[in-house]
C-alpha cells in the first residue's frame, strides 16, 4: 500500500478486492469495486485506484482509456510502486518491452524487494535477451527467497545462458545436494516418494548439459553414470549423452557398446547413431569395405529396418558392389510399392554430389541400367530377372513402380519426352494410382507447361479429394499458374466453413500458401497484394517471438529446461527459416520496384490485360474497381468492428494482446504506395544479413537497395560480402560494373576517407587495375563468360543502359541469339527471360525476325514449354493432348481386365 | 528415413507438415507447448535432405483423475511417403517415451468417422481400439472415434522399464478391484 496516499480501512478493503478480481479475471467486478472508492470525492484522485482502473479497463479491451487512467493514477501518486507497475504492466501488454522494463525499475526504486515486480522484470529481460540484467535481477530473487526451487533454477539458468557454465554447474550442484535428502525434497516441492520424479530427472538432465556444454565431459559422464538408473526417466537422453560423452572422451570401445545396445538396438531408423559408431569404430571415409561390413552386420540384425541398407549406397565407390546393394534396395522397394524411392535416391544424382565426386555419377547410371532390365524383365517374363525358375513370380505392379521411377528419373534429366512416356506407360497401365498424375504435373511443370500442369494435378486431386496433401499441391500449382483465386478456393475444402480461406491459412500461419500467392501477387505487378502477404508472414514471425513469453516462467516449473534452453536458441535465428527469406526477397524486390516507378494516385496495379480493351472501357473498368474496393474496405471496417465487439464481451486479456499483435490492418493500395519503400525494403533485409549471410542473394538485394540511396560504403560492403560466396556470379558481375560506373559518375562528390577506401579495395573487387570505363569492365566480365547465356544476358542489358547508342547494345543481343547453340546455362527460365527482355525492348529496336528466330530455337529445345510457343501452337498443343488423352482413355478399357498390355 | 525425437527447431516445419497433410490446425504455439511440456513424446521421420515427410505429435493427459495416460494430438505421413511403415516407427518411439518417463498406461486418441484410411492404420497397423464416439467433437460438427491402445502389454511384450514400475505394474489389480 503508497504510503502516501493510504485508504481508510474499509476503502482498503475494497481495493484489495479489486486486485483480487484483477488476478481472477472478474474485470467487471473490479470496475464496480473501483467506482466505489473514486466515487468517494476525498479518493477520486487516488492514484492505486486509478491505476489499478485503468489496468483493468486495458483488459476489456479499452485500451485508450487504460492508458488515461494508468497515467492519470501515476501522476497522482508518482512514488507508489503499485503506479510504476501497473504502467509497466499495460506497456507489457502492448509489447513496449523497453518502456515496460523502464517502469520496473522505477517501481523497484520504491519497493525494491517486491518479489512480483523482480519476477516481471526478469521475464521481460529474458525475453529481450538482456542477459547481464537477467543475471543480477535472477540474483538478487535468489538472495530474497533462497528456499524456492525457480530461485535457484532462474540463478544458474542466467549463468548457463551467458556461458559462464561453471558457474551454472555450481549452483545447479549445490541446489541437487540440498533437495536430494527427503526433508528438503518437501520444501522445494520435489514429491519423490515414488518411482523417478520427472523433474527432478529433467533437472540431472539439465545439468549434463551444462557440463557437456561448458566442456566438463567427465563431470556429465560421472553425472549420468550416478543418476542415470536410478533417478532419470528419460532413457533416451541418458544413453545419447553417454555417447557423445564417450566419444568426446575417447573412449571408443565403451561409447561402441552404448550405441549398440542402448541407440539402435532402440532405433534402428536413427541416421546419427550410425554416424556415432563409425566414428567408435574409427572408421573413415576411405575404408569402404569396413564401413561397409559394419552396415551388413545391422541388415542382418535388423532385416526389416531401412537405414542400414540406405547410408552404404552414399559411400560405396566400387561399381560392382554398389550395383549389387542397389539391386538389393531397388527390388524391395519396388515390391512394397513404395512411391519415395525416386526421392530416397535422389541425393546420389545431385549435382554437388557429382560435383565432389564426379568420377562417381556411374551410381545414375548403374540404377539407370538396372531399371531398364527390370523393365524388360518383367515385361517378358514377370520377374525381375531372366532365370526361368523365378518367371511369373512378381507382382504386377512392380513393373508400374518401374516405369513410376523411369519417369521421374527422366525428369530429373530434364529429358521430358521421356519421362511423360514412362508415366504415360503407367496410366495405361493403373489409371487409378493417384502418384503418376502427380509426378505427370511435376513433368509438365519442369517442362514449361503450367497449365498443363495444374490439369493433371486437378485429375489427382479430384481423385481423393478427401486428402489435403494432393489439395495443397494442387493449390501450389494454381499459384504456380497466377490463379490466385481459384487455388484458395482449392485450400477452401479443408478451411473453416464460413471464414474466406486466405483469412483461416493466415490464423493458422501457413505460409507456404503464403509465400507461394506472394510470389504469383507479384507476377502478376499487383504489388500491394504482394506486400501484403510478406507482411503477413513477417507478422507470424514476430508471433511466434513473442509466443516464447509465457514459456519463461512455464518451463521453470515443469523443469523441461534443455528443450526451453533450445527454444531461446531457436528464437534468437527464427528469421533463418526459409520461410522468411522467401517472404523477404519478395518484399524488398517489390519495395525496390515501388522505387523505381512509384504507383500514381490513380494507377491501379490488379492485373489487367489492357491491351484489347478500349479507352473508355478501361476507364470503366477502373471506376468500377476502385467502387468495389471501397465496398470491400468499408465491409472490413464493419467486421472488424463487430469482431471488435464481440471479444470485447469475452473480455480476456488474450484478446487485447492478439489484437495487438495482428497490428494495424493491411490495405493493399496503401501498401503499394510506401512513403519510404526503400526504408521499408531495409526492415527486411535487416534480420538476412544478419542470419542469411550464407546466401549470395542477401548481398545482392543489399546492393540494389544501398545503390539507390546512393550509400557507396554499404554497397561497397555488400559486394564484397557477394564476392566470398561466388565470385562470377551473373547478378554479382552486373552489379561491379553498375558500381564502378557510380564510382566515376560521383568520384569528385567523395570525401578522402571515403576514397581512400574505395581506392584500397577497388582493385580486389574487380580483379585488374587499369580499367577506362564502365563498360570495358562489363566487357571484360562478358569475354571471361563468352559461353554462359545469362553471362551474356547481364551484360547485354547493362551495354543497353550505360551506353547511349542502343545501336550496340541490339547488335549484342542479336549475337547471343546467334550463338545460342554455344552457350552453356540455356534452361527454360534464362530463355525466358531473355525473350522477355528482347520484346520489352531492352536493347533498342531488335528486328521481328531475329525474335522469331529466337523464339523458335529456343521452342525447338524447349518443345512443351508455353513460353515459346506462338498462340497458334498453344492451341494445337491444347488439341494434341485432348486427343491423347482420349486414346489415354480408349486404351485403359481395353487392358482393364487387368492384363499388362503388351505394346 | 530418419527417424528422431522432436527438437525445438523441428517444430515449425510440423507445423508446415501438418497444414500440408492434414485438415486440423495448430498455431505454432500450440506445438510449443507440446514440445516445452513433454520433449521425450514428439518424433519426426525426415528425408535425406532434412525434410520432415512425417511427424507425431504427442502429450500426456494429466489432469485428470484417471491413470496417467498418453495421448496422440496428430499424426502424419506425407502421401508421397506412404508404405514405409513411418506411422508405425514412429509411433513405437512415441509409446515408448510415454512408458518411460511419464508412466503411461494407456493411450488415446480421435480420428474422424469418416477417415476410413486412418481408422485402418491405427486399427489394424498401430493396435488400438475404438473405445467410444464422440458427438460433434471436430469444429465443423463431425464425429470422432475415440480409441485406445494399452501400454502395459505394450510395455512387457517391449521389456521397457516404466517411470514407476509399482504403480505401472501394480494398479491393473486395483482397477480390476473397484470392477
Amino acid at each position: 500500500m503508497s504510503p502516501s496516499q493510504p485508504l481508510p480501512a474499509k476503502e482498503n478493503a475494497l481495493f484489495k478486492k479489486i486486485l483480487k478480481c484483477y488476478e481472477h479475471k472478474q474485470y467487471k467486478n473490479g470496475l464496480k469495486f473501483a467506482k466505489q472508492i473514486l466515487s468517494n470525492p476525498k479518493f477520486a484522485e487516488h492514484g492505486e485506484t486509478l491505476a489499478m482502473k485503468g489496468l483493468t479497463l486495458n483488459c476489456l479491451g479499452r485500451k485508450e482509456e487504460a492508458y488515461d487512467y494508468v497515467r492519470r493514477g501515476l501522476r497522482n501518486d508518482l512514488t507508489s510502486h503499485v503506479c510504476w507497475h501497473v504502467y509497466g504492466l499495460l506497456q507489457r501488454s502492448d509489447h513496449k518491452y523497453d518502456e515496460a522494463i523502464k517502469c520496473y525499475r522505477n517501481a523497484l526504486k520504491w519497493d525494491k524487494d517486491n518479489i512480483q515486480i523482480l519476477r516481471d522484470l526478469s521475464l521481460l529481460q529474458i525475453q529481450m535477451r538482456d542477459l547481464e540484467g537477467y543475471r543480477d535481477t535472477r540474483y538478487t530473487l535468489f538472495m530474497l527467497r533462497p528456499t524456492q526451487r525457480a530461485s535457484w533454477i532462474g540463478f544458474a539458468m542466467a549463468y548457463h545462458l551467458l556461458k559462464d557454465y561453471q558457474v551454472a554447474a555450481k549452483i545447479l550442484e549445490e541446489f541437487r545436494k540440498t533437495s536430494s535428502t527427503n526433508q528438503n525434497k518437501n520444501v522445494h516441492g520435489l514429491n519423490n516418494n515414488k518411482g523417478t520424479d520427472y523433474e527432478q530427472s529433467e533437472l540431472l538432465l539439465y545439468q549434463v548439459m551444462v557440463y557437456k556444454e561448458g566442456g566438463y565431459y567427465q563431470e556429465a559422464l560421472d553425472h549420468l553414470n550416478k543418476y542415470g538408473d536410478s533417478e532419470i526417466c528419460d532413457k533416451l537422453a541418458v544413453h545419447e549423452y553417454k555417447a557423445e560423452l564417450l566419444l568426446l572422451l575417447n573412449r571408443n570401445k565403451e561409447a561402441v557398446k552404448v550405441i549398440r545396445d542402448n541407440l539402435i538396438a532402440r532405433n534402428c531408423e536413427n541416421r546419427l547413431y550410425y554416424t556415432y559408431l563409425e566414428q567408435a569404430l574409427g572408421l573413415t571415409e576411405d575404408n569402404e569395405e569396413q564401413r561397409l561390413k559394419m552396415y551388413t552386420d545391422y541388415q542382418n540384425l535388423y532385416p526389416k529396418s531401412q537405414m542400414p541398407f540406405r547410408l552404404p549406397l552414399n559411400f560405396v565407390n566400387n561399381p560392382v558392389k554398389f550395383k549389387s546393394l542397389a539391386d538389393f534396395y531397388l527390388k524391395r522397394s519396388l515390391r512394397k510399392g513404395q512411391p519415395a524411392l525416386f526421392r530416397d535416391l535422389k541425393p546420389l544424382y545431385s549435382s554437388e554430389c557429382e560435383k565432389i565426386h564426379s568420377k562417381y555419377s556411374f551410381k545414375i547410371a548403374i540404377i539407370e541400367d538396372l531399371m531398364h532390365t527390370y523393365r524388360n524383365n518383367l515385361k517378358r517374363y514377370g520377374s525381375f530377372e531372366t532365370d526361368e525358375q523365378t518367371w511369373g513370380s512378381e507382382d504386377a505392379t512392380c513393373i508400374l513402380f518401374v516405369n513410376y521411377y523411369l519417369a521421374q528419373h527422366y525428369d530429373y534429366m530434364k529429358k521430358f519426352d521421356k519421362a511423360l512416356m514412362y508415366v504415360n506407360e503407367a496410366l495405361r497401365h493403373t489409371p487409378t494410382l493417384i502418384e503418376l498424375y502427380v509426378i505427370k504435373a511435376k513433368i509438365y511443370k519442369h517442362a514449361g507447361n503450367i497449365e498443363e500442369a495444374v490439369g493433371c494435378m486437378d485429375e489427382a486431386q479430384s481423385l481423393d479429394s478427401a486428402d489435403r496433401y494432393l489439395n495443397s499441391k494442387c493449390a501450389k500449382y494454381l499459384l504456380r499458374a497466377n490463379r490466385v483465386s481459384e487455388a484458395e478456393e482449392m485450400c477452401s475444402k479443408f478451411t473453416r466453413e464460413g471464414v474466406c480461406a486466405g483469412d483461416n491459412l493466415n490464423e493458422m500461419q501457413c505460409m507456404w500458401f503464403q509465400s507461394e500467392a506472394a510470389l504469383a501477387y507479384q507476377r502478376l505487378n499487383n504489388w500491394g497484394e504482394a506486400l501484403k502477404k510478406c507482411i503477413e508472414i513477417d507478422r507470424h514471425f514476430a508471433e511466434i517471438t513473442e509466443d516464447q513469453f509465457d514459456f519463461h516462467t512455464y518451463c521453470m516449473r515443469k523443469m523441461t529446461l534443455r528443450s526451453y534452453v533450445g527454444l531461446l536458441r531457436l528464437e534468437d535465428v527464427l528469421k533463418s527459416h526459409p520461410f522468411y527469406f522467401r517472404a523477404a526477397k519478395i518484399a524488398i524486390e517489390v519495395y525496390l520496384r515501388l522505387y523505381d516507378k512509384p504507383l500514381g494516385d490513380s494507377d491501379v496495379s490488379e492485373n489487367i490485360n489492357t491491351s484489347n480493351i478500349t479507352p473508355s472501357e478501361l476507364k470503366k473498368l477502373i471506376s468500377k474497381q476502385r467502387k468495389a474496393k471501397k465496398k470491400a474496405s468499408a465491409a472490413a471496417a464493419n467486421t472488424d468492428q463487430s469482431h471488435h465487439n464481440s471479444t470485447n464481451e469475452k473480455n480476456s486479456d488474450k484478446a487485447s494482446s492478439e489484437s495487438e499483435i495482428v497490428g494495424e490492418k493491411l490495405i493493399p493500395s496503401k501498401l503499394e504506395r510506401p512513403d519510404d519503400p526503400l526504408g521499408e525494403a531495409i526492415k527486411f533485409l535487416k534480420p538476412l544479413q544478419l542470419l542469411a549471410r550464407e546466401r549470395i542473394e542477401t548481398h545482392l538485394l543489399a546492393f540494389e537497395i544501398y545503390y539507390r540511396k546512393g550509400k557507396i560504403l554499404l554497397m561497397l560492403q555488400s559486394l564484397k560480402r557477394a564476392i566470398k560466396i561466388d565470385d562470377n556470379c551473373p547478378t554479382l558481375l552486373r552489379q561491379l560494373v553498375l558500381f564502378y560506373d557510380f564510382l566515376e559518375k560521383h568520384k569528385a562528390e567523395l570525401s578522402p576517407p571515403v576514397k581512400e577506401v574505395i581506392d584500397l579495395e577497388i582493385k580486389s573487387l574487380i580483379g585488374t587495375e587499369n580499367v577506362c570505363s564502365a563498360l570495358e569492365l562489363n566487357d571484360r566480365f562478358s569475354q571471361r563468360n563468352k559461353n554462359s547465356l545469362i553471362h551474356r544476358l547481364e551484360s547485354s542489358k547493362l551495354i543497353a543502359i550505360l551506353q547511349k547508342d542502343k545501336d550496340a547494345a541490339r547488335k549484342n543481343a542479336s549475337n547471343v541469339i546467334n550463338d545460342l547453340e554455344k552457350l552453356n546455362s540455356v534452361n527454360i527460365e534464362v530463355c525466358a527471360q531473355m525473350m522477355q527482355s528482347v520484346r520489352n525492348g531492352e536493347f533498342g529496336a531488335v528486328d521481328e525476325s531475329v525474335i522469331e528466330a529466337f523464339r523458335s530455337r529456343c521452342h525447338q529445345m524447349f518443345p512443351l514449354a508455353t513460353h515459346f510457343m506462338t498462340s497458334s501452337e498453344k492451341k494445337l498443343h491444347l488439341m494434341n493432348n485432348f486427343d491423347k488423352e482420349s486414346a489415354v482413355n480408349h486404351s485403359t478399357v481395353e487392358t482393364s481386365d487387368g492384363q499388362i498390355g503388351e505394346e | 528415413m530418419n527417424i528422431r525425437c522432436a527438437k525445438p527447431e523441428d517444430l515449425m516445419n510440423m507445423q508446415h507438415c501438418n497444414l500440408r497433410c492434414l485438415p486440423e490446425n495448430y498455431q505454432m504455439k500450440y506445438y510449443f507447448y507440446h514440445g516445452l511440456s513433454w520433449p521425450q513424446l514428439s518424433y519426426v521421420a525426415e528425408d535425406e535432405n532434412g525434410k520432415i515427410v512425417g511427424y507425431v505429435l504427442a502429450k500426456m493427459e494429466e489432469d485428470s483423475e484417471d491413470d496417467p495416460h498418453g495421448h496422440i494430438t496428430s499424426l502424419a505421413v506425407k502421401r508421397s511417403h506412404r508404405r514405409l511403415g513411418l506411422a508405425q516407427k514412429l509411433m513405437d518411439q512415441s509409446l515408448r517415451a510415454m512408458v518411460e518417463c511419464f508412466n503411461a498406461k494407456y493411450v488415446s486418441l480421435h480420428v474422424r468417422k469418416s477417415n476410413r484410411a486412418a481408422l485402418h492404420l491405427y486399427n489394424n497397423t498401430l493396435g488400438f481400439q475404438i473405445s467410444e464416439v464422440e458427438p460433434k467433437y471436430y469444429a465443423d460438427g463431425e464425429d470422432a472415434y475415440a480409441m485406445k491402445r494399452d501400454l502395459v502389454s505394450f510395455a512387457i511384450n517391449s521389456k521397457l522399464t516404466p517411470a514407476d514400475p509399482a504403480s505401472f505394474f501394480g494398479s491393473k489389480c486395483s482397477n480390476k478391484n473397484k470392477e
